[in-house]
């Protein structure tokens, strides 16, 4: 076997870039998931029954679909459907941000569900409206539970964002396997993409067993 | 903007084919990472002190690569390096299940952990050994309080078999790609799939989501 | 004698007339009347199940009502919206399970109604809290958290919590139930300093001798109904009826 890892730090520039937007999409997607979740479990748990409705079904939907096939269908279906061309980069951020999404609406929606209603019930029994109630006293509660699975759920995205190469988003995945088939170094490349993931995931991975500790419930 | 299904329809044995082929490798994915995924979960809490060290490190690295990483690898680099060409169906196989089993192991553990030490102390004090203490008073509990978790397993596997289709597998959603290609038609190739994968998910999460209600009340023991 | 037999023309804070509720198929209240006057403690009780407590969760409108009506201070108690969380801000709660909230310290438990809902400025709002609770006995616990304050002294702060709304009653839901017995004095005797400062106190409670010594009125449940009412000498030393002498015998209640 002849190996030449010299390809490696030939194109530590364009790795580097790669591992930059992947970075970057994990972020700006949790950006949108976050509040996206809240939406979502705040209409899920309403009076309203087309609001609950309405947040079911989109979060049913999204956690029963292969995400490679969302994205996909994002790709072929949205500007078709729509009539309006996206980035792949803005398609990539679509079908992450719904799926995980769906994850954080189920993750909201379990965290206030733990807390009693007794605490509520409080809150209302010394004259606080329904959302203030929600504000001050359940929300605050719900948020240490929600920490540890919003972790992991991070982890998870982290490493999902690499399925985007499949509609050529420049990110870590699809650079290193551009690299492989420019250079035809397959092994070095593909082993260094895998390394890369590994040391930028492994201390997500430890953080998250160190949340879980620190906050977790044993259930 | 006009939806026409009649390429699906005259494709569904290619289309169930495909579906056959995911559910298979779905179920074998699971049936080796219960084997490979509770040997290490056993091992990891009553092996031997030296062996935790790097169960611990493969499961965290699993845990940290992203399954298409290690699809990619194991289907072009692992044949470079052992010489062997690997047909992408054991590619996915292989690789499927180094990922799954890593979490089937945090489950087992988890539900071992999960039986308070008293009961084993118990099991001992009856003049047990440790292996019949495991094997009559532990996993029974254990594997009560894990059914709701190989359920979830089940529908990850489901879920990620889709991605060996960047390897040529010829599972459900790489013969909906060839179908789209063909066709001219990816909306309703597209949508197709999103139905069927629907169909095959929503029952299994959610029998999930009611053993998960069902068995909440077990809790700690 | 009563004070309610003293004075009939006493001020009715709280009446209820003819009021029903159901869950499900489950009757919690036939046909409840009964009145509170002001500066008046009157003791519910009666088995469990047999609709104190409903009848205290509608007073506040944590239940809905499904026939009937209560007045405070003569009129109509409405049902929902901004209304029904007036007519709260004028009802202090104890709960049980004290629900205190547990990401606050007990001073911020205290000051959270009249900072959130009042909208008092921080400093006024935490003054009167630190007064109340200098007044139940924890001065020294503002900066505790619940999590490290024992059952009886939880109660007493979420008392003080249910004070600093300024409430013109006070409804106590079975607040000793959930109490370790050698903590249910303490907050036994700050329900007690408070009905001699003529709060008006409607109180669900298991503990007899509290509601022979303290209460003016006592109420006695069975089965949504009340089967008598009048004052703790008639109720525990010579009931009326007889379904009334068997609960107090069941409860090993000699007078």
């Amino acid at each position: 076997m002849n190996l030449h890892w010299s390809v490696v730090w030939d194109n530590a520039g364009a790795l580097a870039r790669g591992t930059e937007l992947t970075v970057l999409l994990t972020v700006l997607t949790m950006a949108f998931a976050v509040p996206g979740g809240i939406l979502l479990a705040l209409m899920r748990l309403s009076r309203s029954r087309l609001l609950s409705g309405a947040s079911a079904s989109f979060t049913e939907l999204f956690r029963n679909l292969p995400l490679l096939l969302v994205i996909y269908a994002a790709y072929y279906v949205l500007p078709l459907a729509l009539g309006v061309a996206f980035s792949p980069f803005a398609t990539a951020l679509i079908a992450l941000g719904c799926n995980v999404s769906a994850y954080n609406g189920e993750t909201f929606r379990a965290g206030i569900a733990s807390i009693r209603k007794g605490q509520s019930e409080a809150a209302l029994a010394l004259g606080m409206s329904p959302w203030q109630a929600m504000r001050v006293v359940v929300l605050p509660q719900a948020a240490r539970r929600v920490l540890p699975v919003l972790a992991s759920t991070w982890v998870s995205l982290f490493k999902d964002t690499s399925l985007v190469s499949v509609i050529s988003v420049g990110e870590l995945a699809y650079t290193a396997m551009l690299i492989r088939s420019r250079t035809f170094r397959v092994l070095e490349m593909l082993t260094a993409m895998a390394v890369i993931y590994w040391s930028l995931g492994y201390p997500q991975a430890k953080l998250v067993d160190w949340l879980n500790r620190r906050f977790g419930v044993s259930e | 903007m006009s939806l026409d299904f009649s390429p699906i329809l005259q494709s569904w044995q290619f289309l169930l084919g495909g579906l056959g082929l995911t559910l298979g490798l779905a179920a074998l994915t699971v049936l080796c990472s219960l084997v490979l995924g509770g040997a290490i979960g056993l091992a990891r809490c009553y092996g031997p002190a030296w062996l935790r060290l790097p169960l611990v490190f493969y499961i965290d690295s699993m845990r940290s690569v992203p399954v298409l990483v290690v699809l990619v690898w194991t289907y072009f680099a692992l044949p470079i390096v052992t010489g062997a060409v690997l047909p992408p169906f054991w590619a996915g196989l292989i690789a499927l299940t180094a990922q799954i089993a890593a979490y089937m192991a945090e489950i087992v553990r988890a539900g071992v952990e999960s039986v308070r030490p008293g009961q084993t102390r118990a099991a001992l004090a009856l003049g047990m050994s440790r292996a019949q203490a495991v094997r009559q008073v532990v996993l029974p509990q254990a594997v009560v309080r894990m059914l709701p978790a190989f359920g979830s397993i089940l529908s990850i596997a489901i879920k990620d078999t889709a991605i060996a289709s960047v390897i040529a597998v010829p599972e459900y959603l790489n013969r909906s790609q060839t179908l789209a290609g063909e066709s001219f038609r990816p909306i309703e190739v597209y949508l197709t799939a999103m139905a069927v994968y629907f169909i095959t998910l929503f029952p299994v999460t959610r029998t999930v989501d009611i053993a998960y209600a069902r068995l909440a009340h077990l809790g700690r023991s | 004698m009563t004070r309610q037999n003293d004075e009939p023309d006493a001020h009715v804070v709280l009446a209820y007339r003819d009021v029903h509720k159901q869950f499900g198929d489950f009757v919690a209240l036939a046909g409840v009347s009964m009145e509170v006057r002001k500066t008046e403690v009157v003791c519910l009780i009666g088995p469990s199940g047999s609709g104190k407590s409903t009848l205290l969760r509608c007073t506040n409108g944590l239940e809905s009502i499904d026939g009937g009506e209560i007045t405070l201070d003569g009129q109509v108690l409405p049902r929902h919206g901004r209304g029904m969380r007036a007519v709260r801000q004028r009802m202090g709660m104890v709960f049980q399970n004290f629900e205190l909230f547990p990401h606050m310290t007990a001073l911020a438990n205290v000051a959270s109604g009249p900072l959130t809902v009042l909208r008092l400025p921080r400093g006024e709002a935490e003054a009167r809290a630190s007064a109340l609770l200098a007044k139940v006995g924890l001065a020294d616990k503002a900066a505790s958290y619940p999590s490290n304050l024992s059952g009886g002294q939880q109660q007493r702060v979420a008392i003080a919590r249910a004070l600093a709304m300024q409430p013109e009653v006070m409804l106590f839901d079975e607040p000793t139930s959930a109490l370790d017995p050698e903590t249910i004095g303490e907050v036994l005797n700050v329900m007690k300093a408070l009905a001699e400062e003529g709060m008006t106190m409607l109180v669900v409670t298991h503990e007899m001798s509290f509601a022979r010594r303290v209460a003016d009125h006592v109420v006695v449940f069975e089965r949504g109904t009340i089967i008598e009412q009048g004052p703790p000498a008639q109720i525990f030393d010579a009931p009326l009826v007889p379904r009334t002498r068997d609960f107090l015998s069941h409860l090993g209640w000699e007078g």
